[in-house]
C-alpha cells in the first residue's frame, strides 16, 4: 500500500496556512474544515438559500435537492437501508437526548433497567439519566479492567438483567480505545436489548456500515469528521424510529393539526422539527464526498505511526503517567505529568503553541473511576505530521522542566 | 489551621508578592522566565487545609478547583483574602490577584479596575480565558465581596 501524502492532505486546509505557528492536536474536540467544505456552505447562501420542503419556487427546490441529497451521501457512507433512517440534527448530543427522550414511558417503563458504561460522555449519561430519574428507569454501568478497557466479563452478566437499552460509545472520547462494537451489539441483541452507539469518535476513524453493525441507533456529530459545527446524524432503524416520541414539535414535522389533535408527518421529518441546518448538512455531505477520494486505510496507517512515534517519545520523558493503552487506540492519548494538575501542563503546552484539552472531557465519571481530577489529551488527525508529533514532545519535555525545576 | 492563622500567613505573603515578584514577572526575559517566578507565587501562600475547603468556598468555572476565603474587618473596614488551587500556574495568577485587592477598604475594593491593572502587568490575557482557568471567576468572586449599597 502506498504511504499516505499527509503534506497533499494538509494543504487542502486553509487553517493550517493562516496558524502556521500552532499544532493543533485537539482533534477530538472538533476538526478543521478542508476548503471544499467551507466552499460549498458558502456558495449554498450565495447561490441557493432558500427553506426547504416548503417553498412554491424553483429556488426552494434546488435548496431542497441539494438537502435530499446530503442525505442521500450520509445515508450511502454508513450504509444505511433507507434515506428516511437518517435523521438531521445538532449534533450527537441532541442525537442522544432524542433518543433517551423519544423512549421514555413509551418504550420504557418504571423498573426497567437501561445499560452504560463507565468510559461514556456525559452526553450518553446525563440525558438517560434525567429521564430515568422521572421515570423510575435503573442505570446499571459496564466497568473497566485495570489496563482501562471495558470489562466484556461484566458486561455479559450485566446483560442478564436483561436491560431494555444498551448505550455504549464506538470510541472512547478520552482515552481513544476502540471498543468492540460489532461484538457488543451482537451480544446486546441476542439479550432483546434496543442498541444504542454513540459514533462521535467512531465516524472519523472507520467508515461505519450499518447493515453489518445491525444497531438500532448510531449518532455523531458533523464537525468531527470534517465538517461544520452545528450538524449531525441520528440513524436509526425505520421500525425503531418509529417509537420515538418527537423531542421537538413543529415546522415540517406535522402532518395535520387541530387544537384537538395533532397528527405527524412521516420519517426523516416526523423528527426534524423547524428549519433545519441546510448549509450544515450540504457542508456535512461535502466532507463526506471530498474523505472518501482519500484511502481510509492509508490514513488508520498514517495515524498509528504518528501514535507509535508518540509513545516513543513520551516513555522518554520522565514522570509521565500515560492513560490510554497503546493498542486498539483511534489515535487519542490522555496523559498526566506525574503530580501536577493537567490545567498546569496544558498552560505550558498553550505557551509553545500546542493546542490540546486538558480537564476531565465532559467523562467526570470516568475520572472519578480512574481517581485522577482529570489529564490532558492529545488527539490526533489524518493532517498531523511527523514535525507536530515531535514539537509536541518537545514541549511537554520544556513543561516538565519548568515544572519539577 | 484557623482562620485567624491563614490570613496571618496570607498577608505578608502575599506583600512580598507585591513588593518583589511583580517586577520579576514584567522583567522576565522569556515566557519560561515569567512562568518559573509564577509557579513560585503558589508556593507562598498557606495551603488551605482540606476540611476548611467548605463547598461555599470553592470558586466554580475554574477547570482546577479553586477556593476563595474573604474576611473583612469591620472596624478598620478592610478586606483580606486567603486562597488555594489545585493548580499551580492559577494559583500563582490568583495570588497576583489577591495582593492588588489584599487589604483594601470597601470603597478601594469596590472601585478597583481589575481589568486595568492587569493590563498594566501584561497578564490580561489570562482573564479573558473565562472558562479554562477560572481567573475570571474569581476575579468576579472577589468583587462579589463588595457589599452591595
Amino acid at each position: 500500500m502506498p504511504a499516505f501524502d499527509v503534506q497533499q492532505f494538509r494543504q487542502q486546509f486553509a487553517f493550517f496556512q493562516q496558524q502556521p505557528d500552532w499544532v493543533y492536536l485537539d482533534n477530538a474536540a472538533t476538526m478543521h474544515k478542508p476548503q471544499v467544505v467551507i466552499d460549498a456552505v458558502t456558495q449554498f447562501y450565495q447561490q441557493y438559500n432558500s427553506n426547504v420542503h416548503r417553498g412554491a419556487h424553483q429556488l426552494s427546490q434546488q435548496a431542497t435537492a441539494l438537502f435530499e441529497q446530503a442525505r442521500n451521501t450520509v445515508a450511502s457512507y454508513i450504509n444505511a437501508p433507507h434515506l428516511h433512517e437518517v435523521i438531521f440534527c445538532s449534533g450527537a448530543t441532541a442525537a442522544l437526548n432524542q433518543i433517551a427522550f423519544g423512549l421514555m414511558h413509551t418504550v420504557l417503563q418504571p423498573g426497567d433497567r437501561i445499560l452504560l458504561t463507565q468510559l461514556e460522555h456525559h452526553a450518553n449519561i446525563v440525558p438517560w439519566q434525567l429521564h430515568c430519574q422521572r421515570f423510575g428507569v435503573i442505570i446499571d454501568v459496564v466497568p473497566l479492567t485495570p489496563d482501562h478497557q471495558l470489562d466484556m466479563l461484566a458486561y455479559q452478566q450485566l446483560l442478564q438483567l436483561k436491560p431494555k437499552v444498551v448505550s455504549f460509545s464506538h470510541i472512547s472520547n478520552v482515552l481513544g480505545h476502540i471498543q468492540q462494537v460489532a461484538e457488543m451489539v451482537a451480544l446486546a441483541k441476542a439479550a432483546d436489548a434496543i442498541t444504542v452507539v454513540d459514533g462521535a469518535q467512531g465516524i472519523v476513524y472507520q467508515q461505519p456500515d450499518m447493515q453489518q453493525l445491525d444497531c438500532d441507533f448510531y449518532v455523531f456529530s458533523g464537525h468531527k469528521l470534517y465538517g461544520p459545527t452545528g450538524i449531525g446524524v441520528l440513524y436509526g432503524k425505520t421500525a425503531q424510529l418509529a417509537r420515538l416520541t418527537p423531542i421537538f414539535a413543529g415546522g415540517e414535522m406535522i402532518d395535520t393539526v387541530s387544537f384537538v389533535n395533532t397528527t405527524f408527518n412521516k420519517l426523516p421529518f416526523r423528527l426534524e422539527a423547524g428549519t433545519p441546518n441546510i448549509a450544515g448538512a450540504i457542508g456535512l455531505s461535502a466532507a463526506i464526498d471530498w474523505l472518501q477520494k482519500s484511502n481510509n486505510q492509508q490514513i488508520i496507517q498514517h495515524k498509528s505511526l504518528l501514535l507509535k512515534e508518540f509513545y516513543n517519545g513520551l516513555t522518554a520523558i520522565k514522570g509521565i503517567d500515560i492513560l490510554s493503552s497503546s493498542v486498539h487506540n483511534a489515535g487519542i492519548v490522555a496523559l498526566n505529568v506525574d503530580s501536577e494538575h493537567p490545567a498546569d501542563v496544558a498552560e505550558l503546552l498553550n505557551q509553545q503553541k500546542i493546542a490540546v484539552r486538558s480537564g476531565q472531557h465532559c467523562a467526570m465519571p470516568l475520572f472519578s473511576y480512574l481517581a485522577r481530577p482529570g489529564a490532558i489529551r492529545c488527539s490526533f488527525a489524518a493532517y498531523n505530521t511527523l514535525d507536530d508529533v515531535n514539537r509536541c514532545l518537545l514541549a511537554l519535555e520544556q513543561a516538565v522542566e519548568i515544572l519539577t525545576a | 489551621m484557623t482562620l485567624e492563622q491563614l490570613l496571618a500567613d496570607t498577608k505578608p505573603a502575599l506583600l512580598d508578592i507585591q513588593q518583589r515578584d511583580l517586577t520579576e514577572i514584567a522583567q522576565a526575559k522569556d515566557w519560561q522566565a515569567k512562568y518559573r517566578v509564577l509557579m513560585q507565587l503558589g508556593k507562598k501562600l498557606p495551603a488551605i487545609p482540606e476540611k476548611m475547603k467548605q463547598p461555599e468556598l470553592l470558586v466554580k468555572g475554574c477547570e482546577s478547583r479553586a477556593w476563595l476565603l474573604h474576611y473583612h474587618d469591620k472596624a478598620t473596614d478592610k478586606h483580606y483574602f486567603v486562597l488555594d488551587s489545585e493548580a499551580r500556574i492559577v494559583k500563582g495568577l490568583m495570588a497576583i490577584m489577591l495582593c492588588l485587592v489584599n487589604g483594601m477598604t470597601t470603597a478601594e475594593l469596590c472601585k478597583f479596575d481589575l481589568w486595568h491593572k492587569f493590563d498594566q502587568l501584561a497578564l490580561k490575557p489570562y482573564l479573558s480565558q473565562s472558562r479554562g482557568n477560572g481567573l475570571l471567576a474569581m476575579a468576579e468572586r472577589i468583587k462579589a465581596c463588595c457589599p452591595a449599597k
